[in-house]
């Protein structure tokens, strides 16, 4: 069987995934504080109340603590000389493969979060399929850019 | 013969004018219906509704005039643009296909339109160029220099003479072809569409409840009125696919598969061999049963916005068993007769439920709610669990040294075959259900036109999985290679 990849996403991946994690939880926020003032205000039942924080705690839990370390947990990459391999996936773990001559060109995406740690999405193409390693390590990201431009350049396009 | 501009033929002015019409037409009649207001209006409308049908005319004709192609150091170059000149030089090795269509206003004049496709990536259709209207010399010129620069350059005369025909449809076949096809459904919605845009108009509601204690005694008269609408719908499909494949013809040149089709309007086209990505073969319910098959073809070429001409069908309605004695001696690489693997019998459990969970709330909300009329959504669910059924039995894979073939059913049951060096990227799937039973799901993804294609076969056996996978991998060979 072939090795499974064993490169990790760095640790500040995480803690940028949870920050990211708590900007998505805003909008349940804001809809169960706006459900707990109306039931005070309006007098309705007090199970309004109770069902819009456990609402809240729940989906704020999942999407800050559960998912991302899971994500982060799972999260495996490898770039070899002829390929790259994934492996991810929350409930159903996907192991994918892109061959290097296959690839058609890779883009590094930054947003604020990410850059303030230091880390890039790497986007890779290929003439059929987008593959994306969500958070990696900035030098990381842009010697895997060069490399594989390199690699590109001298294989033959046969497309 | 043509280094020097030329000009469309004057006809397709005509056709630029009735495209910019057509698309003028909604703002068109918004202005016309909701413009008028009293008085003085209706002459302020009529002139600059002239004025409009004018202006269109004036732009159909401008734009044929600036319009020009010619043929100059291995590259068709066109330059175009009213306001904006614009200059577009396509390499003719660069050109993906050409295909020909000869419409209603062409045949007249002798003429064709050329369609020119380059290689997807570009997007949006912007890549490729359009020839409304040439003469079909200048359209045989263009394909012969374009056949010239694909193969070898010095003998284009021996390449017309290489031609032979794989396949020419029958009568019986084209009948049979056009009875079969999913069109009926198409035309069907089409046709409540169409009724229900005026739904305003005409008072349904007031229609139905005067119906309503007519419909309570005429159940028979309502069945027989669908089953009319179904009959017509499945008729006006079925001419519509004759029409449209009347004549269909393929044929292999000596690095092309051609293939031409069509009565009213006439299709040609042209794939070159060395660009197919993958070949795909489509069984549906009706043609299943009976042995037949229709097969496609991907390539790279096409856009987004024709996806028609990226999955190209090459023999419409063919035995089985004979595909893969009809196109062996012209696409020798591929194996399209192999033995497949099939899931193992533990995996039918898996695809019951996925079947059972997808129809569970079209089957439990009547159930609970609708008695006891509800009881009927039972049948779904054993539909859902027969088509499931046949789901497992067609899932399957093969490998012959370079080709990896997908057998796996949606609606239709599809075959797809790819080569190694075709496969964009590959893909295995585990759940935690499929773990348990030691299955896994393999997906693999081939280009076609701007977007791509390819196939997913859920639960295999876990241990074949990962023996495509290996197989697929570029690390393993290579490394072999490396040592002497």
């Amino acid at each position: 069987m072939i090795t499974e990849p064993h490169k990790r996403i760095p640790a500040r991946g995480l803690l940028a995934w949870r920050i990211s994690g708590t900007l998505h939880s805003v909008f349940p926020f804001v809809f169960s504080g706006g459900a707990i003032a109306a039931a005070i205000l309006f007098n309705w039942p007090i199970w309004v109340i109770g069902a819009s924080l456990m609402f809240y705690s729940a989906y704020a839990y999942l999407v800050i603590m559960t998912f991302p370390s899971l994500k982060w947990k799972r999260w495996r990459y490898e770039v070899r000389e002829n390929e790259i391999e994934l492996k991810y996936g929350l409930f159903v773990i996907k192991r994918t493969l892109v061959p290097m001559i296959r690839v058609q060109h890779v883009d590094t995406r930054q947003g604020p979060i990410l850059r303030k740690y230091r880390l890039a999405t790497v986007t890779i193409s290929t003439a059929a399929t987008v593959h994306e390693i969500p958070a990696l390590d900035m030098d990381e990201a842009e010697e895997l850019r060069f490399f594989i431009s390199q690699l590109a350049r001298s294989a033959e396009n046969d497309v | 013969m043509m280094s020097n501009p030329k000009r469309l033929h004057p006809i397709s002015a005509a056709v630029n004018f009735l495209k910019h019409l057509k698309e003028m037409l909604v703002p068109f009649l918004v202005f016309v219906v909701f413009g008028s207001r009293g008085g003085n209006g209706e002459i302020v409308q009529l002139v600059l509704s002239i004025g409009i049908i004018a202006a269109v005319f004036l732009i159909g004709i401008l734009t044929w005039w600036r319009y020009t192609y010619r043929l100059e150091e291995g590259e068709l170059r066109i330059e175009y643009g009213v306001l904006v000149k614009k200059k577009r030089y396509i390499p003719l090795e660069r050109i993906q296909s050409l295909d020909l269509s000869e419409g209603l206003l062409q045949r007249p004049f002798g003429l064709v339109k050329m369609k020119v496709e380059t290689a997807g990536s570009t997007g949006a259709g912007e890549a490729e160029a359009v020839l409304t209207a040439i003469s079909k010399e200048d359209a045989d010129f263009i394909q012969q220099a374009f056949s010239a620069a694909k193969n070898n350059p010095s003998e284009p005369e021996a390449e017309m003479q290489n031609r032979e025909v794989i396949y020419k449809i029958k009568p019986g076949e084209l009948f049979l072809l056009a009875s079969t096809s999913g069109g009926a459904g198409v035309v069907i919605s089409a046709v409540f569409a169409f009724v229900f845009q005026f739904e305003e108009i005409i008072p349904y509601e007031k229609v139905f409840t005067g119906l309503e204690g007519f419909i309570a005694n005429g159940m028979i008269f309502v069945s027989l009125l669908i089953f009319i609408v179904f009959l017509m719908a499945w008729l006006i499909a079925l001419i519509g696919s004759m029409l449209k494949y009347a004549g269909f013809t393929l044929i292999r040149s000596e690095k092309e598969l051609i293939v031409t089709r069509g009565l009213l309007e006439k299709r040609q086209m042209t794939i070159p061999l060395n660009r197919i990505q993958a070949i795909q073969i489509r069984e549906n319910l009706l043609r299943q049963p009976v042995g037949l098959a229709t097969v496609y073809i991907e390539s790279a070429g096409g856009s987004i916005e024709d996806n028609e001409s990226a999955r190209l069908m090459i023999l419409p309605i063919v035995k089985k068993t004979r595909i893969a004695g009809l196109l062996k001696p012209h696409l020798p690489q591929y194996e399209l007769q192999p033995g497949f693997f099939k899931a193992p019998k533990r995996a039918l459990n898996r695809y019951l439920w996925r079947g059972f969970l997808w129809i569970l709330p079209f089957v439990a909300v009547p159930l609970l709610l609708f008695r006891p009329w509800g009881y009927f959504s039972l049948v779904l669910l054993v539909l859902a669990l027969g088509w499931s059924h046949l789901k497992y039995r067609d899932a399957g894979w093969d490998i012959s040294s370079q080709q990896l073939a997908l057998r796996y059913r949606g609606i239709v049951r599809t075959t797809v075959f790819m080569r190694r060096n075709r496969i964009q990227s590959l893909s295995v799937k585990e759940s935690y259900f499929q773990k348990k039973r030691n299955l896994a799901t393999i997906e693999a993804a081939a280009m076609s036109g701007a977007g791509g294609t390819g196939g997913t076969v859920r639960n295999l056996d876990r241990k074949e999985v990962y023996a495509i996978y290996k197989w697929y991998s570029y690390t393993g060979l290579k490394q072999q290679k490396k040592r002497p």
